[in-house]
């Protein structure tokens, strides 16, 4: 297959749906074979034929990422499927929101350990595999326009975005110092019609146009442009960036 | 299955110093990728050889004469894309001076004339450009090429930070101004790049403060002003976008 990612593999997290799923097709139609995980497998299982019917190859793996123990079957799998990987997309994340005052210490642990550990363990397990297969990787860190700026209501999901943003920076400097060199970016979606938002808020048309009168740009977000951006730095456009944060959110953190 | 190589097909673009360096990086790509160029400069024989050299005689790569800091050149770029092409899509202000004078002894008629270029010339291109991307409503995109330079300081480079940092912010003001008809205005931060601009500097002693350990080529800020001005960017306005080898992560 031709393409910018011709003979590269692409691990993406949270694949089952939303912008994860759009990942999968969008580096799929560049050549990279994909492995797609996520904890539905109906949904995952979704994702790898819909790359199939673009005449793409995916592996659905079932994967917690919080459990070490799936990083370390993911990597296997992948590298016995398509050999080492070359991408990891740590798109896997869950949303949350409520007041301050009534967060619970569980609700914090949980929102953390999905999408701060979960984002950890897999740059981890990225640096190793890449470092044992020689392999000049890159690494794309979804975050959030609320990894970049506070939004009322969601103080554990901007502080696990925010963690993610920092966390990009030093692993883009530890990457850097590795040979060959791995570079690690983060994305920084605006509001995405996904279903995180409508599980979240409700599938809503009045909602949607809400947000997108909202947005600087008068649209809505579709995962689709989100794909276009992660497939962007997880290619060679993108040789000369590490570390870097790139925000696709129709304008709304401009102000 | 693969997407378009050609996803600039049916624009016009106009690439200010385009001569050389990362405008005629940006060029090439653009051209490429299936755009209608105009490159501008101040220098008509380097300026007519890019134009050349990229197009290899396609009439839709030209070169027009004009100094970035100048209105009335604007005028006169405007109404020579409007007669060639008939339409206006994409402006890339990437035009820039650059030298060292430490501030204490900076002339304020040096400050004013690297700015003239580097910060007035953007926002008179982006008054034009927007005018003409008025004309047939399908909205536009414009990437101002600002600079490390925009987001952190370097010393003695005062005038030089103060455009920078100045298009920065210019592009998110205008972001939102002009986000409702579909102009998106971004701006990139190129760090070290391989240029006539920075051949004079000592690379070997700039390199271990680049995390990637090279300095990038005008390939790399081609990709970038190619990912902002196509489709592939639609949803992205008012960012910055650092492309500079890990430099400003530390």
């Amino acid at each position: 297959m031709t393409g910018k990612l011709a003979n590269r593999t692409v691990i993406v997290t949270g694949a089952t749906k939303g912008i994860g799923r759009e990942a999968c097709l969008a580096l799929a139609r560049e050549g990279a074979k994909i492995v797609a995980t996520g904890r539905d497998e109906k949904g995952g299982l979704e994702t790898a034929a819909l790359v199939g019917d673009l005449g793409g190859e995916c592996l659905y793996l079932r994967h917690d990422i919080r459990k070490e123990n799936d990083w370390r079957d993911v990597f296997a799998k992948t590298t016995e499927r398509f050999g080492a990987p070359h991408g990891l997309v740590n798109n896997a994340g869950i949303f949350f929101v409520k007041p301050l005052a009534e967060t619970t210490e569980e609700d914090f642990d949980n929102i953390y350990s999905i999408n701060v550990e979960g984002t950890f363990l897999g740059v981890k397990h990225a640096f190793q595999s890449f470092a044992a297969s020689q392999t000049q990787g890159a690494i794309v860190n979804v975050s959030s326009l609320m990894g970049q700026v506070g939004f009322p209501n969601a103080i554990a999901y901007c502080a696990t975005k925010g963690a993610i943003t920092a966390m990009t920076k030093t692993a883009a400097m530890e990457g850097a110092a590795m040979s060959p060199k791995v570079r690690v970016n983060s994305l920084h979606p605006g509001v995405i019609w996904t279903p995180m938002i409508t599980g979240t808020f409700g599938d809503d048309k009045a909602l949607s146009d809400a947000f997108a009168a909202d947005t600087p740009l008068k649209m809505i977000g579709l995962p689709e442009y989100m794909a276009d951006a992660i497939t962007f730095l997880i290619s060679d456009d993108s040789a000369y960036i590490t570390g870097a944060e790139l925000t696709a959110d129709g304008g709304r953190g401009a102000d | 299955m693969q997407r378009s190589e050609r996803e600039l097909a049916g624009k016009v673009a106009i690439v200010t110093g385009a001569s050389r360096g990362i405008g005629k990086a940006v060029a090439a790509k653009f051209a490429r990728s299936g755009a209608c160029v105009v490159l501008t400069g101040r220098n008509v024989d380097a300026g007519t050889a890019a134009a050349k050299e990229i197009g290899g005689g396609r009439r839709d790569v030209m070169f027009v004469k004009a100094d970035q800091g100048s209105d009335a050149d604007w005028t006169a770029v405007l109404a020579h894309a409007q007669k060639a092409f008939g339409r206006v899509d994409i402006l890339v202000a990437n035009a820039g001076l650059s030298n060292n004078v430490p501030t204490a002894g900076m002339e304020l008629s040096q400050f004013r004339d690297l700015n003239r270029t580097n910060l007035k010339g953007p926002f008179l291109g982006l008054k034009h450009c927007v005018a003409a991307m008025r004309k047939h409503g399908e909205g536009g995109s414009v990437v101002l090429m600002s600079s490390i330079v925009g987001m952190v300081g370097v010393p003695g480079y005062i005038h030089y930070s103060a455009a920078k940092g100045g298009l920065r912010l210019m592009a998110k003001a205008a972001a939102l101004e002009l986000g409702a008809e579909n102009i998106r205005v971004n701006s990139i931060h190129p760090g070290m790049i391989r240029t006539d601009m920075t051949a004079g500097f000592d690379e070997q002693a700039v390199i271990p403060r680049i995390p990637l350990g090279k300095f990038g080529e005008g390939e790399d800020i081609a990709n970038a002003a190619l990912f902002l001005a196509s489709n592939r960017g639609k949803f992205i306005t008012g960012v910055q976008l650092v492309v500079d080898g890990g430099w400003t992560v530390q």
